[in-house]
């Protein structure tokens, strides 16, 4: 966020506090991100212990988000930050929820894989592999976009959401097919669906970091609007 | 559970005796018979901020001004009750109080240089107590101005009239003066009130940096400034504290519903 200039309030501990949220929600990211590789991992692996504590350290995630949400409130109540300052402590409060929903996504992924409910197909394993992975590359996007507060690489995450949608159509419509050929599995397969979601879901909470990117940078709200739209205001 | 934040709301009632600066026991206070503190009972605390809020006439200021008996120069005060710092009742008959206040500094609201050079008026204070050597009273005037932080700005006019400073250089100024005599306490009342935003913006900055070594007492009407500088904040209104707590607490969920009242602009 060196673009933004925090460091240059003439009160050092405001420096200090906007700095030290910044890397908090970071900080936040990463953890997500690292629980995202070992639920991949996990499901690779067969490992259910793995998974199993994926599962468990979403704990860490939600007490992160609330540390931070508290934060937000109290620089709000004691600073009273205005424009960019203001934007950045909107924008980090508005993606620590949506880093916190990922956190969920993640677990309720990693505890299909510890109940190893995962359907013994091996092209299905490898499907739910390939949208894993290019959910994680992903999130890891987003968030390297959100610490560099950069913009080309913002878009270019947020339009990558549509290939993530793209591919989750199409494992939906072959989960189906596998539903149809195997009805006595029903159960299972109602929870790889609602994982497959998960994954999908991933992908939209990142699009909206990447929404919260653009409107810290230009001060231009981004959301409910087409990607043209979009384009031609990032460019004005 | 990982911890994000170093900082943590310490409840003003967790503070040990060891930091305690001063310790307000039933303090009463009358202005030709009339009460003007109601029964203040308060502690503050050791190299904190501590400010007062509350509208004009609640007492602020005449209660910050007990701190070094500064009442007691006004005609028909009357005190009751104790003003403790460091075990010591300042309001007993036995207390100097010339002394006292080489303690406990006081800046008020307006600058109030003295039409004299800068190197005068910080060393006003130590000439008065007979120091007159000249590398001390130049040691002296060096390490004021310096955590003042106006060193670097008049060094190199410091035999100059203190009166062509700017109104930000003149306040900081006259905390310097304070700050000569190397006080426990630094009293400030309204500070900033005649003073631009960037030229309050350097005060609240140096409040922040002189809390390391002196507690700091602020008296201000101004609320976000009250949130921004302070550890602990008191809320009075009609000479009573309504609500005193760490200020994180009082500027984001008070408990009085008064002070949610005030704080938050729906007062009256």
């Amino acid at each position: 966020m060196s673009q933004l200039e925090i460091n240059t309030h003439i009160s050092v501990r405001f420096n200090q506090e906007l700095e030290s949220l910044k890397n908090s929600v970071l900080a936040m990211g990463g953890v997500v991100e690292q629980q995202l590789s070992d639920t991949l991992n996990a499901l690779k692996t067969n490992n259910a212990g793995l998974a199993e504590k994926v599962a468990l350290n979403d704990m860490q995630v939600n007490s992160m988000e609330i540390q931070i949400d508290e934060e937000c409130m109290r620089i709000i109540a004691r600073r009273h930050p205005t424009a960019s300052d203001l934007r950045l402590v909107m924008t980090i409060a508005k993606a620590t929820t949506d880093i916190e929903r990922i956190g969920d996504e993640i677990e309720r992924i990693a505890r299909l894989i510890a109940k190893s409910n995962v359907p013994e197909s091996d092209s299905f394993k490898t499907s739910m592999q390939v949208i894993g992975e290019q959910v994680l590359e992903m999130l890891r996007g987003t968030l390297d976009s959100f610490a560099r507060v950069d913009l080309d690489s913002a878009m270019l995450m947020y339009k990558s959401d549509q290939d993530i949608d793209a591919l989750y159509k199409e494992l939906l419509s072959m989960t189906i097919t596998e539903m149809q050929q195997n009805s006595d599995d029903l159960e299972t397969w109602l929870e790889v669906l609602w994982a497959l979601r998960s994954f999908e879901r991933i992908g939209d909470r990142c699009k909206n970091i990447c929404e919260y990117v653009m409107y810290l940078t230009k001060g231009t709200d981004m959301r409910h609007i087409a990607i043209e739209s979009i384009q031609s205001k990032l460019v004005n | 559970m990982l911890k994000l934040f170093e900082h943590s709301r310490k409840p003003i009632e967790s503070i040990p005796l060891e930091d305690v600066a001063i310790d307000v026991k039933n303090l009463n206070l009358r202005f030709n018979g009339k009460l003007v503190l109601d029964d203040i009972n308060m502690i503050i605390p050791k190299n904190k901020v501590t400010a007062f809020i509350g509208q004009s006439g609640c007492g602020k200021s005449t209660l910050i001004s007990c701190f070094n008996r500064m009442n007691d120069l006004i005609h028909g005060c009357e005190v009751t009750g104790t003003v403790r710092m460091g075990g010591r009742d300042i309001y007993h008959k036995k207390e100097n109080v010339a002394e006292l206040r080489t303690r406990v500094g006081m800046v008020f609201q307006r600058p109030n240089p003295f039409p004299m050079s800068i190197f005068d008026n910080v060393c006003y204070g130590l000439r008065l107590q007979g120091v007159n050597e000249r590398r001390v009273l130049d040691e002296a005037v060096e390490s004021a101005l310096k955590e003042a932080a106006l060193w670097s700005e008049v060094k190199n006019r410091l035999f100059e009239s203190a009166l062509n400073l700017s109104g930000g250089q003149q306040q900081r100024l006259v905390i310097a003066r304070a700050l000569a005599l190397k006080p426990e306490i630094l009293l400030l009342d309204e500070p900033t009130s005649a003073l631009d935003p960037l030229a309050t913006l350097y005060i609240e900055e140096l409040i922040n940096a002189l809390k390391t070594s002196h507690t700091v007492v602020v008296v201000t009407h101004n609320m976000q400034q009250a949130a921004r500088v302070s550890d602990y904040t008191a809320f009075l209104h009609e000479g009573k504290v309504v609500e005193y707590s760490d200020s994180d607490t009082l500027f984001t969920m008070p408990k009085i519903k008064q002070t949610e009242a005030y704080i938050t602009g729906r007062y009256g």
